[in-house]
């Protein structure tokens, strides 16, 4: 469970507040610049609001203990220096965490990655940084999953995949938050967010409304269809 | 804290994996060689280790400038820096652990190096060199561990390792900036590159005598004031 709550930054966020649930897929979304990544890196500790609180399970991701085990982040890049290997880059953090080793191997294997283990990171596609960012996410098989633009930098047949994939994390029960630009998306609930304002959110067929798509309620609501 | 204390050595090992596959390439080549090939030239061992702290520099620049380099071009602002604070949020602690293994690789580092370097002094010119002691050696060592602190803490400051490694490569090899002020003002003795030398060489760079447990304890009190500095912009900076 993710709270945001009445979450403000100067300038880039006012008032922010949603919720994400257990088994429930919520995006996030909103057109650039509309805040999306700003909440997001507050929420995981990265930055912080200068108002209002955001928590993951009701404590602040910067309390959790051992955070990997609860959150699983994927955020811009890989993470992982350069000059490190794959594998390398996911030892060090399931030390950090004392996860087992073994779960690194689980992990490459989820996101297709184990036969590149030990190339180095700055070799990467971008394709196959986000496959390694999303590996890091799931090292601590955590309950809960904020991913900023899961599918940038995909090609068609990983943004397939990542969309199974998500449902499939929703459906084990996981609270699943992903913001995006995109709208052709597999979400439960929906959090529209511009110009730093939660403009509307609910389930997917509420926000829709009586609009035919979602795409046709966003366009509305963030008044891009002036254009 | 406590807690960090407590656990494991898997956090020190971490962190050790974290710095150690890029500083130590950087570090043992130059850093070593050079402590080396200068030990066979001079005549007094003990100066030459001065020359070897260019390691300890190095890695304490790494072990920071590491998290800020740009992970891929791709994505430029994404940093490595995010990963670790998504593994371990709470950066007092992610502070200290840096700070504990970058202590412990320049202290055996410059163990080895120093002793290395004295001894070898002994066999190729066995009339001048000065004794092995023990307690200079490990002065020695102090002086590349603080050496190394210090180049933590101003990297931290900077965000950036090439101001750091600027600023101390050409202070410590080419004209020392310190020892240039000392010739103005006796107190530039007690800058903090400056005075820590005077922990294990008797022939007192510079005109003042300092005695070297003050000169450890100035250094000491250099090194905590810039780390203190940098401990509290690093917890107030967004990352």
């Amino acid at each position: 469970m993710i709270s945001i709550d009445r979450v403000s930054r100067s300038r880039i966020l006012h008032e922010v507040s949603f919720e994400a649930r257990p088994g429930r897929v919520t995006g996030f979304l909103g057109p650039n610049g509309a805040g999306k990544t700003s909440t997001v890196r507050i929420l995981l500790g990265l930055d912080r609001p200068s108002a209002g609180t955001a928590t993951i399970n009701n404590r602040p991701y910067a309390s959790l203990p051992r955070p990997l085990t609860v959150v699983g982040a994927l955020l811009d890049g890989s993470g992982a220096h350069r000059a490190r290997s794959a594998r390398a880059h996911l030892r060090w953090m399931a030390a950090s965490n004392g996860l087992p080793r073994a779960r690194i191997g689980e992990v490459l294997e989820i996101v297709g990655l184990t036969e590149a283990a030990r190339k180095r990171a700055g070799r990467f596609s971008l394709g196959m940084s986000r496959r390694l960012g999303l590996a890091a996410a799931l090292l601590g098989d955590p309950p809960v999953l904020v991913l900023d633009e899961p599918f940038n930098g995909l090609d068609p047949a990983g943004i397939h995949w990542m969309r199974e994939f998500l449902s499939r994390c929703a459906a084990e029960g996981r609270t699943v938050l992903l913001s995006s630009h995109l709208l052709d998306l597999p979400v439960d609930d929906v959090v529209v967010i511009n110009r730093g304002r939660v403009v509307a959110q609910g389930t997917a067929a509420e926000v829709r409304g009586e609009h035919e798509s979602l795409e046709a309620a966003f366009l509305s609501l963030t008044g891009a269809a002036s254009w | 804290m406590r807690k960090l204390l407590g656990l494991p050595t898997a956090w020190v090992g971490l962190v050790l994996g974290l710095i150690a596959a890029p500083a130590l390439v950087f570090v043992n080549t130059p850093g070593l060689r050079r402590a080396l090939e200068s030990g066979q030239i001079a005549d007094l061992g003990y100066e030459n280790l001065g020359i070897g702290l260019l390691g300890a520099l190095i890695l304490g620049v790494v072990t920071v400038s590491s998290e800020y380099t740009s992970t891929s071009d791709d994505a430029p602002d994404a940093r490595q820096m995010t990963a670790t604070l998504l593994a371990m949020p709470g950066r007092s602690r992610l502070l200290l652990a840096k700070g504990t293994a970058l202590s412990l690789v320049v202290a055996v580092q410059g163990a080895l190096t120093a002793s290395a370097t004295v001894l070898l002094t002994q066999a190729m010119l066995p009339k001048y060199a000065p004794p092995f002691e023990p307690a200079r050696i490990a002065a020695a060592v102090l002086y590349w561990v603080l050496l190394g602190l210090l180049a933590y803490a101003i990297t931290l400051i900077f965000r950036n390792g090439i101001i750091t490694l600027t600023v101390f490569i050409v202070n410590s090899s080419v004209v020392s900036v310190s020892y240039l002020l000392t010739k103005l003002t006796p107190w530039a003795a007690y800058l903090p590159d400056i005075v820590g030398a005077h922990m294990f060489l008797r022939s007192n760079p510079g005109e003042v005598h300092i005695p070297p447990v003050t000169a450890g304890l100035v250094m000491t009190a250099w090194v905590a004031a810039l780390l203190a500095l940098a401990a509290k912009l690093f917890a107030r900076r967004p990352a």
